[in-house]
């Protein structure tokens, strides 16, 4: 996938989501309290905008017990990890071409 | 419309931190347990210092010792998120502490039994300040407050050194242990 800005993931806690299941996703799906410290959202905030990476089919929810505890996890899909990518190389792209210009 | 180049480095700068916060949270996690362990090994040295005679304390250090390394060792690669070159490092710095704690002992004789109790506990803290100071703010903590134990049991409980080393150093590292753990 080519280099292009993403609205869906330039929004800033759903950034901070991507990149954290991105930096996981040889790890395997990520707790949702883990989730939480990483990203420092709220759990309102985080659910919904989970919900709303999950709608556009770049994040997958796992829910199950352990135990008798309930457990949510979360997983980047590798279309996900597809447009994180384009979304990250589009960033860098832009600040470059700062660089690069005369 | 497109991005500034000024909001596309934020959104980076953004990424590097939360990376690095994963990053950090996840050391927390896998060391919690290996804290843990040594939290153990620690209380059980020094009780059992308390009661067995003093030619007997360096074979029984060097069997605990043997065994944390093991479990350090089994523990870390349980962990998925450490990989294997953490390992050998571990290896190489818990010899290199040993060697200094033995080069310490060998420059400055220590007349009295005490500070020798106690020099493990500062030395310890000291590590896990520089860790602390290095990536992981919790550690600074938790070396501080055994820096500061290990002073406090020195010069108020002395008699009862290696029993209050058992307790708030061994039991200090396994509380920590699990403090880090439910990150």
């Amino acid at each position: 996938m080519a280099a292009q800005l993403d609205d869906l993931i330039h929004q800033p806690l759903r950034l901070k989501i991507m990149a954290a299941l991105y930096a996981d996703r040889e790890a395997g799906p990520v707790e949702f309290s883990r989730l939480k410290a990483v990203t420092q959202a709220t759990d309102g905030n985080l659910g919904s905008h989970l919900a709303t990476l999950e709608k556009a089919g770049y994040v997958e929810i796992l829910k199950d017990h352990v135990g008798k505890k309930p457990r949510t996890r979360a997983a980047l899909t590798p279309t996900g990890r597809k447009a994180f990518r384009a979304h990250v190389d589009y960033l860098r792209e832009v600040v470059e071409e700062v660089g690069d210009a005369p | 419309m497109g991005m500034t180049p000024n909001e596309a480095a934020a959104a980076l700068s953004d990424i590097e931190r939360t990376t690095e916060r994963g990053h950090v949270l996840r050391g927390y996690r896998a060391g919690g347990p290996i804290l843990m362990l040594w939290g153990l090994i620690w209380a059980a040295g020094y009780v059992a210092m308390g009661f067995l005679p003093q030619d007997r304390w360096g074979l029984m250090w060097l069997v605990l010792d043997l065994v944390g390394i093991a479990g350090t060792l089994l523990l870390s690669r349980g962990s998925r998120a450490e990989k294997q070159p953490m390992n050998w490092r571990m290896i190489v710095a818990f010899v290199a502490l040993l060697l200094f704690f033995f080069a310490t002992f060998s420059l400055f004789r220590a007349s009295a039994v005490e500070p020798y109790l106690a020099f493990p506990g500062l030395v310890t803290g000291l590590v896990y300040i520089g860790m602390g100071l290095w990536k992981m703010p919790r550690y600074l903590w938790i070396g501080a407050i055994l820096m500061i134990a290990t002073m406090v049991g020195f010069f108020f409980f002395q008699p009862w050194l290696t029993f209050w080393m058992a307790g708030f150093g061994g039991g200090g590292l396994f509380l920590a242990g699990l403090w880090l753990r439910k990150l």
